[in-house]
This record gives structure tokens, sequence and C-alpha cells, in this order.
């Protein structure tokens, strides 16, 4: 049964992909019969059987050596596309990851959309991202993590659309679809380039080639660039970070997913991909830079945030920003840790702050307030999501991202600077939500706002339980540095910045010194960081413009020249071969009327270079 | 015999339509074009793959002093282009409304259609696909002039007066090279391997490109497309945009590579040029198109272009692409102008700021919604549908030779998910107006030949060996007597020079 169970492993994606299918009979067709609901059940038993699979193979994986397997897909003209598995602890422990975030956030989805009748298309795309992410992680070729990263934007599209008949849920799919095929198609570019020069997509090939590659550096450069986009656009980095933001549209259960796993799709193919990028200085220069400018600028944002929702997704790309770093200075284990503990952290924030916007019908922070002794269960979850986030021993995020500081201490002392400084804002800007959250005294908005339901509040403890117990399983998986290495000064200083972060914060918000609301002292900053450093009017004044502008001249050249000049010739020959037909009445002296006229204007013009100098002067 | 029944049992048989009662004229009219598209998928299951040549050979002579003969073929570059043909024939006879005025002649010309451009695809005399390329102008001048929708006779009339010149060109091509090479027939494989000098060739090379050109069509020779297609009614439009663009795509890879490879591989960079404007100059203006119709049709003009670029590069690998493109394109675009029709059908407009919120399960039409995302999205090229397949093979295959126009192509694709996205978001999503969303209720089968197509689409997405094996021995061949393309460029090369 063991040994069966590890051979069909590849059957993990199927499972959510059946679901997926299936639930197209609701839409609309069971519907009349049996409601929406089926449709979310049956994902979810799709999803337990996928969990409990991947559960099972991750047992037998443990500790023992990466197997790969290959399907054939597609050979022609001497292109060889294999689908080549990898079935390692790792890859095998991703899709226990999300498969299991996958069934609590879907638990969560049939407590928190109970009134809604779009069940079956928005459960069959939560099941599409499932199967989408657990193939991803299984894969170990570049081309199809390509496929599979172009299929999740066109299901980001979907999923943000849930609601589409309200005008800003319209904007944001579209906008979000269309920022993330930007980076899809530099990654496409970057598929295409590579194949010539190493001669194969798969992954661990691609380490072998890069590790003696002598590739021209300028190519490497562009090809590592163009490679590098696509993680930018799925991880939300700077300047295509704007999707996630106007994705918030979405409904929350799918925020759950999108926060926490699918941006970390993007940081899986980059860390994948980090042999090939270390080829080029410059690409991993600009990997740093544009983390380090999206972990700063993502922690201002969010706390000029008054959206929830908003807030949190700042935070996101923060904390993409730093596996950005952590990638771009060769720390691929620090990376997948941060991924882990972030992924868990965020889903668990998401579905807390998602069980106090259910409740109190609005996402604003400064109508909220006052909910600590209404909520206590949701407030004991956002507190412990944002322990778990940040460096706050001993949960997960303070061992990441003390393996990542570990590892800068020896190549780029700098960035450490970065890192504590990131770690402090964030610790700060979660605490100002806690405080406008549950401190305070309730509002309007808050007065009646009680725990929900179990369906919502159950999966929200279950993550809160897993989120306290990941350093012990971290533990007993071995992934925790002993005692004696520990690097006390740096584990010192995390907690330093973290505490200093979180004491301010306090002191500011959750105290009652300090009246509310809070601004920058200059307008223009608060504005700045308010509207996402300006991002949106940004793009709307080049690359959108750009487009905009370049089709109207197109389209007015194609109607007024192209087609114009067709139209004179054909209206030319008609008229000519009109007025002969109604001349043509039998009358010789027409002919040689027309005849005369016609050599007359053909004799003027031949003519006329010699004719006008005598008539120019007098 | 095979052959001739693909082009016979459909020209006879609209002729005989005359003879049906007109109750069971569109029973009638299925079963002929239903017989020819099985007939074409026994052809398909006869066909030996690994074979490069011509297979089914017929050669019967008939005015052997003109040098015409009736000489039919098949090939791998002309399979898939037959199984489109007699597919979509059939999915526009089924998807035509049960109203439409006049039946009998409306389905006697297209079918009349289907049997000509069956013969010019398998017709291996020159003289034969001539004639076979000019029958077909007919039925579809009057198909679109009778039967369109508003400027029906302005825009047929330019459809005829362009078809007719392009035909012009090609035939003093086709004369010309007869005449310089001294030959005694227009059979094709006593021209295939001329022995003119480079600049004949490259003269005659001209007016097949341009001949062609107009029928595919390439920017600039396409100004009669948006006005034909938005004018023709919606099967007749899927038979223009997935059937009769492939006929001049075919053509100029059978005519103009085949005939003068020399040539060919000298104007390569220029050809994949011009396909590169092609690509961009057709998306840029569907991004400003008001009507989804015309959006549509502009976006045709952008597809063309990839299949071009493929050619252009002259490997096996994008040459089997662009055949594959052509295959794909005439699914995609007939999938998309049959929901586009339905659209203009139950709501009655096409304009963009007038749709809206179709996709509402109760008054909208969301089953149309569902597939138009998924036709949109398939010509947006996302994996598994069979869009991205096709120009993946392109790109790749074309990319060592252009790199430089393989990936503005690649920006190409990228402008086509900007106007499929600004479609759907327009008319798929947003509010749906109460007072206007009274449509008429969309029947079964008027379903059928959407999910057919939709599921093709799918298929040889998750599938694609099913839409390649066909072409693969047959462009190796072509290939393999070619001079590789002298340009051959690398990105370091290109780097180099600047």
């Amino acid at each position: 049964m063991t040994q069966f169970l590890l051979h069909t492993v590849w059957l993990i994606p199927c499972y959510a992909f059946v679901g997926a299918i299936a639930s197209g009979l609701w839409s609309p067709a069971l519907i009349r019969q049996t409601g929406p609901r089926p449709a979310g059940y049956l994902n979810l038993l799709m999803t337990l059987l996928a969990f409990v699979h991947s559960l099972s193979v991750f047992v037998q994986v443990w500790q023992q050596p990466a197997e790969q397997w290959s399907v054939s897909w597609l050979q022609v003209a001497g292109l060889d596309l294999t689908l080549s598995l990898e079935i390692s602890a790792v890859t095998v422990g991703a899709t226990l990851l999300v498969t299991g975030l996958n069934l609590l956030a879907q638990t969560y989805a049939i407590g928190y959309l109970e009134m809604d009748w779009g069940w079956s298309r928005f459960f069959a795309m939560l099941a599409l991202f499932e199967a989408g992410m657990c193939s991803l992680v299984l894969c170990n070729s570049l081309f199809f993590a390509y496929i599979v990263l172009e299929i999740l934007t066109l299901g980001t599209y979907l999923i943000v659309g849930t609601w589409y008949n309200q005008s800003l849920v319209v904007t944001g799919a579209r906008d979000a679809f269309l920022t993330k095929r930007v980076g899809d198609l530099f990654l496409l570019m970057g598929v295409l380039a590579i194949y010539p020069l190493a001669g194969t997509w798969d992954f661990d090939q691609l380490g072998q080639w890069a590790a003696t590659a002598q590739v021209n550096p300028t190519v490497a450069t562009l090809v590592g660039l163009a490679l590098l986009a696509g993680p930018m656009g799925k991880c939300a980095q700077f300047p295509l970070h704007l999707w996630l933001d106007e994705a918030m549209e979405g409904p929350i259960p799918s925020t759950v997913l999108r926060n926490s796993v699918v941006v970390a799709t993007g940081a899986w193919v980059l860390i994948k991909l980090e042999p090939v990028l270390a080829l080029s200085p410059v690409v991993l220069t600009a990997m740093i830079t544009i983390g380090a400018i999206t972990a700063v600028g993502g922690t201002l944002i969010a706390i000029a945030q008054i959206d929830i929702k908003r807030a949190l997704s700042y935070s996101v790309s923060t904390f993409m920003g730093l596996v950005f770093i952590a990638v771009g200075t060769g720390q691929t284990e620090a990376a997948l840790l941060l991924v882990l503990s972030h992924a868990i952290a965020q889903a668990l924030l998401v579905m807390s702050t998602g069980s106090i916007v259910l409740n109190s019908i609005t996402q604003d922070l400064t109508q909220l307030g006052g909910l600590w002794r209404r909520r206590p269960i949701s407030g004991i979850s956002y507190l412990v999501g944002v322990a778990g986030l940040i460096g706050f021993p001993p949960l997960g995020g303070f061992w990441a991202l003390l393996e990542l500081a570990d590892g800068l201490w020896a190549t780029q002392p700098a960035l450490i600077a970065v890192l504590l400084l990131v770690n402090g804002l964030t610790a700060f800007s979660m605490t100002r939500e806690f405080g406008l959250i549950f401190a305070g005294s309730p509002s309007q908005m808050t007065e009646r706002s009680p725990e929900n339901f179990w369906l919502v509040t159950l999966p929200m403890m279950v993550l809160l339980g897993f989120t306290l117990h990941l350093p012990l399983i971290l533990q007993s998986l071995g992934l925790l540095p002993h005692w004696a290495d520990l690097n006390k000064d740096m584990a010192l200083l995390l907690l330093w910045s973290s505490v200093t972060g979180i004491g301010i914060g306090a002191v500011v918000y959750v105290g009652h010194s300090i009246p509310k609301p809070i601004q920058l002292p200059w307008k223009r900053l608060q504005d700045l960081f308010a509207f996402d450093l300006y991002t949106p009017q940004l793009y709307r004044a080049s690359i959108v413009g750009v487009v905009d502008k370049a089709s109207r001249l197109t389209d007015w050249f194609d109607r007024q020249v192209v087609d114009g000049v067709v139209n004179f010739v054909g209206w030319v020959s008609l008229f000519s071969g009109q007025a002969l037909k109604y001349s043509n009445s039998g009358q010789g002296q027409f002919y040689i009327l027309t005849i005369a006229v016609g050599l007359t204007t053909i004799a003027l013009s031949l003519g006329w270079s010699f004719v006008w100098p005598y008539l120019l002067t007098p | 015999m095979i052959l001739s029944t693909l082009i016979w049992f459909p020209i006879l048989g609209a002729i005989a339509l005359a003879l049906v009662p007109s109750r069971y004229l569109k029973w009638a009219a299925l079963i002929l074009s239903g017989s020819i598209l099985l007939g074409s998928l026994w052809i398909a299951y006869q066909f030996d793959i690994t074979q490069p040549l011509i297979q089914f050979r017929e050669d019967l002579p008939w005015l052997a002093t003109l040098g015409l003969n009736y000489q039919l073929g098949v090939d791998g570059l002309s399979l898939p282009l037959i199984i489109l043909n007699t597919l979509l024939t059939w999915i526009a006879i089924y998807s035509s409304p049960e109203a439409t005025e006049r039946p009998r002649l409306f389905y006697g010309l297209v079918l009349l259609i289907s049997g000509a451009v069956s013969g010019a695809f398998l017709a291996q005399n020159l003289l034969l696909f001539f004639l076979f390329y000019e029958i077909e102008l007919v039925p579809f001048y009057l198909l679109i002039a009778i039967w369109g929708s508003e400027k029906k006779s302005y825009a047929a009339m330019k459809f005829l007066l362009y078809t007719a010149v392009s035909g012009a060109l090609i035939f003093v091509a086709f004369v010309g090279l007869v005449w310089l090479q001294g030959a005694d027939s227009f059979a094709y494989t006593a021209l295939a391997g001329n022995t003119l000098p480079l600049w004949q060739q490259l003269i005659l090379l001209a007016f097949v490109l341009i001949g062609f050109g107009i029928k595919i069509p390439l920017v600039p020779l396409h100004t009669w497309l948006p006005d034909t297609y938005v004018a023709a009614s919606a099967p007749i439009a899927m038979l223009l945009g997935g059937v009769l663009a492939k006929l001049g795509t075919y053509g100029i890879f059978r005519f103009g590579l085949g005939l003068f490879p020399e040539a060919w591989g000298t104007l390569a960079p220029g050809l994949a040029t011009w396909a590169t404007v092609s690509v961009l100059y057709g998306a840029t203006v569907a991004i400003a198109q008001k009507d989804i119709k015309r959006m549509v049709a502009y976006s045709s003009v952008g597809h063309m272009g990839y299949i071009l670029l493929g050619g252009a590069a002259l490997t096996e690998l994008s040459l089997v692409g662009a055949v594959a493109q052509m295959f794909a394109h005439g699914l995609i675009l007939a999938i998309l102008f049959h929901l586009v029709g339905m659209v203009e059908a139950k709501v009655g407009t096409r304009e963009l700021d007038v749709l809206n919120g179709l996709m509402n399960p109760l008054r909208g039409l969301p089953l149309v919604s569902a597939l138009l995302v998924l036709g949109g999205m398939a010509s947006a090229g996302i994996p598994g549908l069979v869009g991205f397949v096709s120009e993946f093979l392109v790109f790749q295959g074309s990319y060592a030779v252009f790199p430089l126009q393989t990936l503005l192509c690649v920006v190409g694709t990228g402008l086509t998910a900007v106007y499929f996205v600004i479609l759907l978001n327009r008319t798929c999503f947003g509010k749906l107006d109460n007072a206007i969303a009274d449509f008429p209720k969309v029947e079964w089968r008027e379903r059928v030949p959407a999910l057919i197509l939709s599921l093709t689409i799918l298929f040889l997405g998750l599938q694609p060996t099913w839409l390649v094996r066909w072409s693969e021995a047959s462009t190796h061949a072509m290939v393999a007597v070619l001079p590789p393309v002298t340009q051959v460029t690398t990105l370091a090369q290109v780097l180099d020079r600047e």
C-alpha cells in the first residue's frame, strides 16, 4: 500500500484537478437541484485525499535521496519536451504545505462564503490553484514551471474576478492579470533563450550546466534578468507589485492562499534557478536591490494603509523581498525556510483579519477598534501570526530570519541592517494594525462583532496551533541549529529589533496617550506611502499610456492612411469608369474631347517644370 | 480516389441540394459535410506519418497541351488543413441559423467552397491549384453580399477586388515560372527543382508573396479583412478566417518556400521583420477597436504573422510550429467568431461600450462567457490550450535564427492578452443591466459547435503530439533540401554587432 502511494505520487495534483472540473457541473446546471454547496464539499474531499496522500508519501521519502521520474509529453523536430518530476523530501513537503493550507482555506471558505452563489466557480479556481502549485513543486523543469505559472496567472484573473459585477473587482482582476503576464512573458523569453545555451530545461541539469558554463557575460545578464522577471511578477516585487494590492478585491479565502503560497510559487522558481542566475553578478545585484527596495518600501507603504487586507498584502511583498535577498546572496536554504514560516504565519494573519472583516462588515482600520474582549480567539491568532512572521523566538520566522542574517554576516554585512530595519518596521506595522483593530474603545462597526461560527474559527485555530508547533516540527526534522552553533549576537540583534518595533507600535497604537489618527508631519510623504509610491499613476503615465496612445495612433493610421489609399485608388478607378460610362453616348465629339483634355493634362504636367519659371518671373 | 471524393462529393452535393425538399435541406447539407469530414479523418488514419512525400497520389491527363493535368496528392503540410477545412465546413453549416434565407443557395455555396478549398490544398499542379483558388472566390462574394450585415456590398466588392488582384499576381508568377524554366507542364514536381538564376527567382517570389500576402493577409495588404469579416455572418466569418486565410499561408509555404527555396532564404530576414510588423500592428490596432467582431478580425492579422515568422526562420521546429499554428488559429478564430456571433444574436449589439456582465448565471450568457474566456486565452497563448503549443514551437524554432524578431513577437502575445482582457472585462464581467437583460434562451444545439471546438482546443493543447505529428516528416524534408538561412545570428552576435 505504501509503495503504491509512493508510485502514484503524481496523483496529488490530479485530485484537485478532478475536483475543479467536476465543479463545473454546478455552474449552473446542478445548482438548481442541489444549490451550490456540494461543489465546495467535493473539492474539500479531494483536497483531503491529496493531503493524506502527500502525508503518507512524505513519511516514506523523508531522508531518502531524491528520485527523478520522467514522462514524455511531446517530441518533435529535435525538441524533447519531457515532463520530469522530482520526488524528494522538499518537494513532497511542499505539496504537504500546499494541500494542508488548502484544506484549511477551503474549510474557511465554506464558512466564509456561506451566502454566496458562485461556489462552483470559486472552488474550482481554488482547486486549480492547488493542482497548479502541487504540479509546480513536483515538476523539475523550467518549461513546465513556466506553463504552470502562466496558467495560474489566468487563475488569478478569474479568482480575483469572482465578484465580477463590482467595478473595482473588474479593474483589479485586469491589472492582476496583465501585471503578472508581463512577468510571465519575460520569463518566456528567458525560457526560449536558455535552451539554445544549455540544451535542457531540467532544473538539476541547468544547475550542472551553470557550474561549468562559459557564457558571454552580456547574454548571461540578459537571460538572467528575463528569468528574474517571472518571479518578480509572481512575488509582487517592485515595480510589478501593484497586482497583489489590487487582487485584494477578491474573496478573503482566496487571499489566504494567495498571500501565503501562491506568491511563493515565484520564490520556488527563483530558488530553483539560483545557479543559473548566479552566472551574472549583475543579475544577483539586481535581485538584491529589488528585494531590498521592495522590503523597505513595502513595510513603509503597509504602515500608511488604512485597509486591513492591503496592509497585509504589502507585508507579503516585503517578505518576498527578503527571499529575493536570500536567493541573491546564495542562501537557498534560508530562503526555503523563510517561505515556509512566512506562508504559515501569513495565512494565519489573513484568516484572523478575515474573520474580523466578515463580522464587522468593514475592512477599514479607522472604523475598527476595541475588539479584544469580543474577539479573543481572533486576537490571539493575530498575535501569534505576528510573532510567527517576524523575528520573535521561538517561533518559525525567528529561525528563518536568523539563518538569513547568519549567512549575510559572512557575505554582505550591510544587508543585515536592511534585514533588521525591515523586521523592526514590520513589527511596528503589525502592532499598529493590532492596536487599531483590537485596542481602544469599540466603534459603531465593532459593537456587534462576536466570534464567527466554527467553520471559520476552527481552521484558524488549527493553523494557530500549527504556527506554535512549527519550531518543534523543524526541530524534529533537524532544521534548527544547535545551541552551540547559534549566533547569539545576531539572535539578540534580531530580537531587539522586533521588540523595539513592537514596543513603539504598542506605545503609539495600543496605548491611549497619543490621539489618532496619526499623520506624518509632512503630508506629501504620508501621501507618497498611502498611495503606494504613486505606482498606479506611474503605470498610467508610462506603459499603459504608451500602449493606449500607440493603439489609437495605429488605428487612425490604419483607417485613414492604409485603408484611405486603398479606397482612394478604388474611388478613382470607379469614378473614371463611371464617367466613361456616362459619356459613352456614341457621340464622337465626347471621345475627342476626352482625349484632348487627357492629352493636354499629360502635356501640362510633363511640361510644367519648364513653364513655371516663366510664370513666376514677371 | 478518396482525394477526388473530398473535392467532388461536396460540389456535386451542392448541385444535388436543388432536389432536396426544403425541410431537409440543413440535414442534407450536414450529412454531406459530415461525410467529407469522416473522409478526411479516414485519410488521416491511412496517412503514413513517417513518409515525407506526397501520398494518395492521383494523376489523370486533362489538357496536356496546356500543361494542366488533374494531379492530386496530400502530404504533411496539407493534411491538417484538409481536416480543418472539412471540420469547419461542418461546423459552419451546423451553426448557421434555422431561419437562413434562401437556404438552398446558402448551403450549396458553402459546400462548393469546401470542395474548391480542398481542391486547392490537394492540387499538385500549379494551374489546377489556381483554378480551385479562383473557384472559391465567387461563392464567398455571394455569401457576403447576400447574407452579410451592414455595408455588405461594399465589403463584398472590396473582397472580390483584392482577391482578384491576388489571383492575378499568382497567375503571373506561375506562368512566368513555367515560361522561364521552359517546362512543358505545370506539374508541381517538375517545377520544384527549378534552376532559375536567383534574380528571376526573387522576382517570381515577390509576386507569390504579395499575391498570397493579400489572401493571408499581411500588413499593409490587410484592409479588406476587417470589413469583410465584420460584414460576413458568423458561419461565413468562421470559414473566411479559419480556412480561406490558410489558403494564403499554405500557398506561401508550398509555392513560395517550396518552389524558390534559394530566393526565400535570401529574403528570410526581411520576411521575419515583415512578420513581426504584422504581429505588432495587428495586435495594436485590435486594442483600439470598439466592436468585438472587428477586434477578433484584427487579432487574425496579428496571428498570421507568427506563421510567416516560422516560415522565415526555416528550421524544422519553426516550420512544424507554423503548420500547427495554421490549424490552431483556424480552431481558435472559428470559436471566437461563433461566440461573438452568438453574443450579437442574443444581446443585439457588438459594441464594447454597451455590452456588460454577460457572465451573470441567470440572466446573462454564462456558458458563452466561459467559452469566450477559453477562446480568448487560447488566442493569447495561455498554456494548456492549443494556441500556446504552436506559438511556442514557432518561437523556439525561430529564436536561434531571428532572436530579436522572435522576442518582439513574444511581446505581441502580451498585447494579444491586453485586448482580450479588454474584451472579456467589458463583455463578460461587470454588472448586467436588468433593463436590457432579456435575452433569448441559448439552445443546446447552439452550444454544440462551441463545445466541439473548445474540446478540440483543450485536447490538442494537452496532447500536442496529435497536432504536430502529421507535418513532422514533411517539414523535415522541406528543410533538408533548403540551404540554411545565411543570416544565422545568435543573441550574442546581435549584441556584438552593436
